[in-house]
This record gives C-alpha cells, sequence and structure tokens, in this order.
C-alpha cells in the first residue's frame, strides 16, 4: 500500500501570545486541507499530537475539542509520546491506513506554551522523564548535559565544535520566514551565552515556542490527481529504558538506531541515499549524535562534520534542519514531528524557496522524546 | 509541587534500604537553572553513580568542592530533605550523594 501526502501545512512558530490554541489548530488544518483540494467532510479521521495540554492546560479531550475546529464528527485520537508526539500521530495514522480502517486522515501537531511560565514549563517537560530523575533534581537540559559530557569526554570533542549545531540552524533559520528566530548566531554568541547544565548554555537549547502543523495523508491512488505526490516509504518508532541511567550507552540513542535501521531496511536505502533530513535538535549535542546514529557520519565524527559544513545548506552532503531545526525554527514540542513532514514535503516539491536543497528526492524526519526514550523514523520520496 | 503522601510513604521503604551505600560517579553535569524547588540549592551537581551491587542511580551532589567533580570518585548515599517545599506539603527526604 503507498501512502502519499496530499497537504501539508505549518504556522508560524514562535512567541504567539495573541492566538489561541484552537485558533492555532484550526489554521494549520484547513490550510493542509486547503493544499489538499479537499474538505473537511472527506476525511476520515484526525490523529493529534500533542504532549502538555492536559498538564499545562488542564485540557484532556483534545481529539473532541479539535474536531470542533476541523468542522467535521470524524474518530479523533490524541497521541502522546513526550517530544516526538508528533511523529508517533502520524505513525499511527499510517498505521490506520495500512489496517484499511480509513483512506485518507489528517494529522495535526500542536502545542501552545508561551501562555506559561518557564517554572510550569520546566516541570512539565520533566513528566516525559522518570521519578528518579525528577526527585535528583535533575531538568531536561541537565538529561542531555550527561550525554554531551560523556560525548565530549570520549570523542575528544569541544564546546566550539558542538556550538557548530545551533550556528549551522540559525543559519538556516534566516531563510525560513516561519522561523521562531530568523537571525544568525555565531560560535563566539553561543559560548557567551549563559550556561544553563554544564556544558550546555542557553544557545545550545532550542526555545519554549507556539506551533501546529498538519498533513493530510492517503492510501488512495492520487498520481492522477497530483502531479507531484510525495510518498511516506517508511515510518518506525523503537523506544528505550524511561531514564538515562539505564542504559549502556549515554553518547548514542538505541531507539534511534533501532528505528532508522528498520526504517532503511524497509525503504530499501542506505543513510547516503537520505538528501534531506530534519533531525530533533532539542539541543546541540542531540543532532551531534543523531547524525551518527541515522548512519550520516561515524561515530564520534557528528559533531566535526557539522563544524566542517557537511550537513549545512549549499555545502554540505546530507543537509540537516533546512527549516532550522528545533533551535532556530522553534520547538512546540507536540507540533515539532508534523513539522519536521511539512519541511521534507516542501523540499521534496521543491517548493522550499531560499532554503531549499537542490534537487532533494529522499528526506528523512528524525523525531525523539525524553532523553531518547522514544523516536520515530520517517523516510519520504519524491 | 504537592507531594502524595501515599506515594511517598511506598517510596520511603526503599529509601531507607540505600542509606549508607557506595558507589563512583559515572557521569555529572551541574545545573544552573533548576524548578523552582530546587532555586535555593542552585548551582548544583547531578551525577550518574555506578553502585556497587552495580546497579546505575541518578541523584544530587551534596557537600561537593569543583575537585570532587571527577569520574570514578567515590561517593556515598545520605539522607536529605529534598527540596523547597509548599507551605501545607510534606517536608520530603530523598537519597542524595556525598563525596568520600
Amino acid at each position: 500500500m503507498k501512502i502519499s501526502i496530499l497537504g501539508a501545512h505549518a504556522t508560524k512558530f514562535g512567541e504567539l501570545w495573541n492566538v489561541s490554541p484552537r485558533a492555532l489548530a484550526k489554521e494549520a488544518m484547513e490550510n493542509a486541507l486547503k493544499a489538499s483540494g479537499l474538505k473537511a467532510s472527506q476525511i476520515d479521521a484526525l490523529f493529534v499530537g500533542n504532549m502538555l495540554s492536559g498538564i499545562l492546560g488542564n485540557q484532556a479531550n483534545l481529539g473532541s475539542l479539535l474536531v470542533e475546529e476541523l468542522g467535521a464528527q470524524v474518530p479523533a485520537f490524541r497521541i502522546e509520546g513526550a517530544c516526538a508526539s508528533g511523529g508517533l500521530a502520524l505513525h499511527n495514522a499510517i498505521n490506520s491506513l495500512k489496517a484499511g480502517q480509513y483512506k485518507t486522515v489528517l494529522v495535526l501537531g500542536i502545542e501552545k506554551m508561551t501562555d506559561h511560565s518557564q517554572d510550569e514549563i520546566t516541570n512539565a517537560l520533566m513528566s516525559a522523564g522518570s521519578d528518579e530523575e525528577r526527585l535528583a533534581g535533575a531538568t531536561f537540559p541537565g538529561v542531555y548535559a550527561l550525554m554531551a559530557q560523556a560525548y565530549m569526554q570520549q570523542y575528544k570533542v569541544s564546546e566550539e565544535d558542538l556550538a557548530c549545531v545551533s550556528v549551522k540552524n540559525h543559519y538556516h533559520g534566516t531563510l525560513n520566514p516561519k522561523a521562531q528566530f530568523q537571525f544568525p548566531i555565531t560560535i563566539a554568541d553561543v559560548m557567551r551565552s549563559a550556561k544553563i547544565a554544564d556544558p550546555l548554555k542557553l544557545l545550545d537549547c532550542s526555545p519554549i515556542s507556539d506551533g501546529a502543523a498538519a498533513v493530510v495523508i492517503t492510501s488512495e491512488n492520487i498520481i492522477k490527481k497530483n502531479k507531484k505526490p510525495i510518498r511516506i516509504i517508511a515510518s518506525e518508532v523503537a523506544t528505550d529504558t524511561l531514564s538515562l541511567h539505564d542504559r549502556k550507552s549515554f553518547t548514542s540513542l538505541s531507539s534511534v538506531v533501532e528505528a532508522s535501521t528498520k526504517a532503511y531496511k524497509k525503504a530499501g536505502l542506505n543513510p547516503s541515499d537520505i538528501d534531506v533530513a530534519e533531525i530533533h535538535d532539542c539541543f546541540s549535542i542531540s543532532e551531534a549524535i543523531a547524525t551518527e546514529d541515522l548512519g550520516f557520519s561515524k561515530k564520534g565524527e557528528g559533531a566535526r562534520d557539522i563544524a566542517k559544513g557537511k550537513r549545512t545548506l549549499f555545502k554540505g552532503d546530507i543537509i540537516c534542519n533546512p527549516s532550522g531545526g528545533l533551535k532556530a525554527c522553534g520547538h512546540p514540542v507536540g507540533a515539532t514531528g508534523i513539522k519536521q513532514i511539512v519541511e521534507l514535503a516542501e523540499q521534496l516539491r521543491g517548493e522550499a524557496g531560499k532554503r531549499q536543497v537542490e534537487g532533494a528526492r529522499i528526506g528523512l524526519a528524525h523525531n525523539v522524546g525524553g532523553s531518547g526514550t522514544i523516536a520515530a523514523i520517517h523516510i519520504l520520496q519524491k | 509541587m504537592i507531594t502524595s503522601p501515599v506515594k511517598l510513604w511506598r517510596r520511603q521503604k526503599n529509601t531507607a534500604t540505600l542509606i549508607g551505600k557506595k558507589g563512583k560517579i559515572l557521569q555529572w553535569t551541574i545545573i544552573r537553572v533548576p524548578a523552582k524547588s530546587f532555586m535555593d540549592q542552585a548551582p548544583y551537581p547531578v551525577v550518574i553513580v555506578k553502585m556497587q551491587n552495580g546497579e546505575n542511580m541518578i541523584g544530587q551532589l551534596v557537600d561537593w568542592q569543583k575537585k570532587d567533580l571527577i569520574i570514578g570518585k567515590e561517593v556515598v548515599a545520605v539522607l536529605r530533605r529534598l527540596r523547597t517545599e509548599h507551605a501545607d506539603d510534606i517536608i520530603y527526604y530523598n537519597i542524595k550523594f556525598k563525596p568520600l
């Protein structure tokens, strides 16, 4: 069965104080539908990726709430897997098509974070960790900082090398009109920024953001209707222990290795076949490790390859995060996994404007929850 | 953050068995921007400790100096007040680690 993307749309990401969660969702869904040429009544079901609406907004039952904004009383499901909620929603939506239950569904990722204080956000995000981590006074940057320490020691990587991840993604962000941050930064800016959890500094960390993204996917044969169909040729999910400290390695995420290995096999592709990837760079260290776990770089060389420009637009081989990634485009946690798909669809259609990866045919989305406790990998093909 | 008395009571049984157990630092970081309830202790290290029984634990390091932040440093599990509670919350004691 072939799964195609009919329409895709992401809202502006950022501090959207004048927009409600309902309005954000409506904007993403309406525009994705418009792009697909379908009406709400032609959608069989709605899948929603969201992490924090229950904790921050005291709003559960999100599926029922959001079908009101869709304008069609279809079956609706809210799917949660921390920051991988979007990727998980898409995976479940694809499974429903493969099962034959539905033919055409809408997948929405949404998060509204900036309505709440930093302390509320810090606590809410730590709900993705374990009791042991919370009682240790660890924060999310803290958990990734432990990985960064291990990585830097093991592979003799400098803080400046890691800073290059943020510098690259901010450069890409300058080319994306929907990015939260559209200004460049330097290695010195990263090094000067406030320490959050050693060795991670403020500019090693993705921001707190609002945003929504939606895609319409179908199992119907659409070649006649749509000149440039984008296929989703692999969708895989894998998990790992909830706590970082229970793992054998702090410098590789086995969930990512497992899900991507399966995805490459399903797609019949190798890592070197990927032209463009959207990577879950919640912290600079995350992208360095991800490019190794995905097979783009040799173990221990991920950060240095990024520093050399191998993942940068217009000069790299496998371009990572042309959208600006989580760091510059923003990280509304439940929306991120779907935004990655929207970005890849635009790239493969050749509609990415100033940040177009020339000749992009195959794209990979890497969406991670918690400290690598869950990973969703999708491969898209033109 | 209000602690559930039941949850705390259930957890305490295990906490008591850990006091005095030793291990070595496997990895460390210093938390500089914590949650509000840990704010008065910041900056503080969080360490992953390889315990003598082979299990890994994560915990806060107390009574520390910069020279203690090295991999392989021996630490011992001690009982300490966890964080700053809300006025009508239970005072929570938990395992933290102290350099030896």
